[in-house]
């Protein structure tokens, strides 16, 4: 019988980067899984969160809790929001009823290559993708999910792929959401250097969990006219050429 | 915005920009990087460690009285005595006046974050006595009259060639070849007339030892050695949360505290006073003084949720990993405590005037998985501005677009077209070659950075038009 | 005392006011592993650790050879002072070996600026991170410290396998009851501070060595 998952689309993915969604969807599908969206979905809250409006926040939690009452598996293509829902999402609602529901829900929520590399036990999901690939490690995804070696795992499942490693993969790109706004020069001194560490490997493409680390990367990388491109792990995952 | 903040962005932008700035850092990161991974696979198991080091502090935090006052109790048997300072004002007070009432003219000083945090030295310069700073960074940067940039690698901002021309500037000795060996040896030569000249040595504390009233001192040059032994009077300056239980831990706090800082399986002289020349010892001060100092501790005691940032061994270990301190610099913080824990204390030590530190973060989490003893930091981040925002009140910066922005994310209608507003909105004023200009509400980004992507139908848009049977998003 | 420093009650009272607040849980993992692996061979262990410190290790069998490789050590010095604990064994060693060199004894007071090189005897040493546990009874606070050379006389009854058994050691002997002073030494003095280049002889001696007779 095929594995029900509902898709959980962070709202910047939803907006800017809907093919990042697209091909998760195309890749779920392949590997047998029933794909829902459930789409009055909007945001999980971490903008408000992550700025101290936590008051702001929590009736996006709350919304978020009730639109996905009814998920089995719940599935999203992004490390951060992930971490929201699943780390956050208890402390955030506080000591009442809606925490043991922030508990449970969190426990069926699942970051993309989490899910198909442990919760599915996958590693070779169909993909093809001949072309040099180095990977960035998106905090929150290796930080607040312990994600590490799942990502990896799966790209190297991937038939014609080569993997080549970064230097300081670890070290932070600079998004950290409206941090990129509000401290500008740091975040792009940050995305500078990430941009630096690709650049050294001659990689053609670096890929991350985090779509927003790569729309970060990709800013700086575009400025500079860099070589190497962006793509997310769920694009590769999907390609079959 | 405070002008704390607003000098904080200015030098943020400077720092961040300034690529042989970034390049020293870099390098001396990368080296610090090397020796901590090489000192961490000396440890058969560093989570056990950190945990066993979070469990010690937290044990005499959370009985803070009980091993202050065993600690007490043990110095004054020893012959020394015990100043409770509840400020800066009060520790500076007793310290100079013990300097002026014993005739002291001249002060070596080695390494004490505690003493830059209450300001000691131009107190007790404005009495005409000599302060003078032994270990080797902090020396540089008393002579370029600068706050140290780093809490355990004072002068790393500087290169060799720096140093030999303060030197030669200061000193009147031109080393010239710049030779860091000879360097050295410059600045032993000169503190070496002020070790035995001194009339009192100052020293901090890395902890305090309850169960055998003494001061553990971790140094590598020796100038804590030299500090506390030659001088007729040495004070021990100390914050009240150093404390720990009992001797014993310091075989494990010690390893950690030197694998966090340096890299070091430990650090060359680990030191313990525990009182004034005892008689039939050979030599050593006749008076030992201790200045716990509380500036504002206590009250994070009260806060349970915030209690374990007074775990700190400061080892620098945070700062060491911060991609931010790595682009701003230890200046840009404009404080005593620099980096990720600085970040989170100063708030609470100095008020909201330094709440922007809290913000200036990516919350990447770096610190907290490299924290010795597994305080949370980022996470302590998010608490100090949850708690700013909510005292600010209505004036919280922000407070309005987020209001707006949760009406829209409560009503999803709202969010879909609000959000095919913002992409059209953008796609026109790019379009028109505006990106970046005072018209763009995304200057902030597009101003350094190729724009963001503006999709002309989101995901839910495709998903209605068909995806939900095909999975074929159809353009 | 109260009145001398009014704010001690002060500070106290602030802190039990905060501890009423019970302690935030401490996350429910275990952790069973060892901190360190067990120091197999404490003498191989401390020789090891030794050269990585950059300290010198002699190896004697005995007391007459101790007093030899001190004799080739003190002669292989710049003339001057030598500082000595004072304390009967050494007493016996300098007689044999001082070949007319000036000594100051640790009962005549502290070392002179001009020595040039301590001679103590330690109270432990420590497999683990090679270094040497003295105290005030070693001749002192300067002795370990003044000279550029400091040298150390142990036996190897002496030698602990570790940090932790060293300091419950020191615990139960009371050394800092005893002492005003104690040290763990693990290498010769030495800095980073100038562009994180290690720099040996900052303001300690820059050769620390250790005579260990083996047969005691």
């Amino acid at each position: 019988m095929a594995r029900k998952v509902s898709l959980f689309v962070p709202c910047f993915v939803d907006q800017l980067q809907p093919e990042v969604a697209v091909d998760a969807v195309t890749v779920l599908r392949r590997v047998g899984c029933e794909v829902d969206y459930p789409d009055d979905q909007t945001c999980c809250g971490q903008p408000a969160f992550n700025s101290g409006f936590w008051n702001e926040a929590r009736p996006c939690a709350e919304r978020f809790l009730r639109v996905f009452r009814d998920a089995e598996t719940i599935v999203c293509p992004s490390g951060s929001c992930t971490t929201m829902v699943r780390v956050f999402y208890p402390e955030l609602m506080g000591a009442g009823p809606g925490h043991d529901e922030a508990v449970a829900v969190g426990r069926r929520t699942f970051e993309f290559s989490e899910f198909l590399a442990k919760v599915m036990g996958l590693s070779d999901v169909g993909a093809t993708f001949p072309h040099t690939v180095t990977y960035h490690a998106s905090c929150h995804g290796l930080r607040e999910l312990r994600l590490r070696d799942e990502p990896l795992k799966l790209l190297r499942g991937v038939k014609g792929l080569k993997l080549v490693d970064m230097l300081r993969c670890d070290e932070c790109c600079g998004f950290g959401g409206t941090f990129a706004m509000k401290f500008e020069n740091i975040s792009v001194a940050m995305g500078e250097q990430k941009a630096d560490s690709i650049a050294v490997t001659g990689a053609e493409y670096v890929t991350a969990i985090d779509p927003s680390c790569l729309m970060h990367v990709q800013g700086i990388m575009g400025r500079r006219k860099d070589g190497a491109k962006t793509i997310h792990l769920a694009s590769i995952l999907a390609s079959e050429r | 915005m405070s002008s704390a903040a607003q000098q904080f962005l200015r030098d943020a932008a400077a720092k961040s920009a300034d690529l042989v700035h970034r390049e020293i850092i870099r390098k001396n990161m990368e080296s610090y990087d090397a020796a901590h991974l090489r000192g961490r696979s000396r440890f058969k198991d560093w989570e056990t460690a950190r945990r066993r080091c979070q469990e010690i502090k937290r044990e005499a935090i959370n009985h803070l009285d009980h091993y202050l006052l065993q600690f007490e109790e043990k110095v004054i048997a020893h012959g020394g005595h015990v100043f409770w300072a509840a400020n800066s004002a009060e520790a500076c007070g007793y310290i100079r006046d013990l300097a002026v009432s014993r005739g002291v003219r001249t002060v070596v000083k080695s390494k004490s974050m505690v003493t830059e945090e209450i300001h000691l030295a131009p107190v007790l310069e404005e009495q005409g006595i000599k302060v003078w700073e032994t270990d080797l960074g902090e020396f540089i940067v008393q002579l370029r009259n600068e706050p140290p940039y780093h809490i355990v690698t004072p002068a790393m901002h500087l290169n060799r060639q720096q140093i030999r021309d303060l030197f030669r500037d200061k000193l009147g000795e031109d080393v010239a070849d710049a030779d860091p060996q000879k360097l050295v040896a410059l600045a032993r030569r000169k503190l070496r007339e002020a070790f035995f000249a001194a009339e009192m040595g100052i020293s901090g504390a890395n902890f305090i030892i309850a169960d055998s009233g003494a001061v553990a001192i971790s140094t590598n040059e020796g100038n804590g050695r030299l500090s506390t032994s030659l001088p007729r009077i040495h004070v021990a300056v100390t914050g009240i949360e150093k404390v720990i239980p009992r001797l014993v831990d310091l075989a494990t706090l010690w390893p950690v505290l030197a694998t966090s800082g340096t890299g070091q399986p430990i650090t060359t002289y680990s030191t313990l006073i525990a009182g004034p020349r005892k008689p039939g010892e050979a030599d050593g001060p006749e008076e030992f003084h201790v200045v716990l100092i509380d500036n504002g501790r206590s009250g994070l005691l009260a806060n349970a949720e915030e209690r374990e940032v007074l775990h700190c061994i400061r080892c620098g270990a945070c700062l060491n990993i911060c991609p931010v301190y790595r682009n701003i610099g230890g200046h840009t913080y404009n404080t005593t405590y620099q980096g990720p824990i600085g970040s989170v204390l100063t708030p609470h030590l100095r008020g909201s005037d330094f709440q922007h530190l809290s913000y200036a973060s990516s919350l990447c989490g770096a610190c907290s998985s490299v924290c010795p003893v597994n305080i949370n930091l980022h996470h302590h981040l998010l608490h100090n501005r949850r708690d700013f925002t909510a005292a600010a009140g209505s004036k919280a910066s922000g407070r309005l677009q987020f209001r707006l922005w949760r009406i829209a994310m409560v009503h999803p209608r709202l969010y879909a077209v609000g959000g095919w507003l913002m992409r059209r909105g953008l796609r026109l004023l790019y379009g028109l070659g505006l990106a970046g200009s005072a018209l763009d509400p995304m200057r902030a980004w597009s101003r350094k950075r190729a724009p963001v992507p503006l999709p002309r139908r989101s995901f839910r848009a495709q998903w209605k038009k068909g995806m939900a049977l095909t999975g074929a998003a159809k353009e | 005392m109260a009145s001398a420093n009014p704010s001690r009650e002060q500070i106290l009272e602030r802190i039990r006011a905060g501890l009423r607040v019970p302690a935030a849980e401490l996350e429910d993992r275990r952790f069973e592993g060892q901190i360190f692996e067990p120091v197999q061979n404490p003498l191989e262990r401390f020789q090891q650790e030794c050269k990585a410190n950059l300290m010198e290790c002699h190896l004697a069998a005995g007391a007459q050879e101790t007093s030899a490789k001190l004799a080739q050590l003190l002669r292989d010095l710049p003339g001057g002072e030598i500082y000595v604990q004072d304390e009967p064994a050494l007493r016996r060693m300098m007689d044999a070996v001082a070949d007319g060199r000036a000594v100051r004894w640790s009962t005549e007071g502290a070392p002179r600026e001009t020595s040039q090189a301590t001679v103590t005897l330690a109270d432990a040493l420590i497999a683990q991170t090679g270094s040497v546990f003295v105290s005030a009874s070693c001749g002192g606070r300067g002795a370990s410290v003044v000279a550029p050379c400091h040298i150390v006389v142990a036996r190897v009854s002496q030698l602990v396998p570790d940090l932790e058994t060293a300091l419950r050691n020191a615990t139960a002997e009371q050394r800092l009851e005893k002492n005003s002073f104690a040290c763990i030494i693990s290498g010769s003095s030495r800095t980073a501070d100038i562009e994180k280049i290690l720099v040996q002889g900052a303001h300690g001696p820059i050769r620390l060595v250790v005579l260990l007779d083996l047969e005691s």
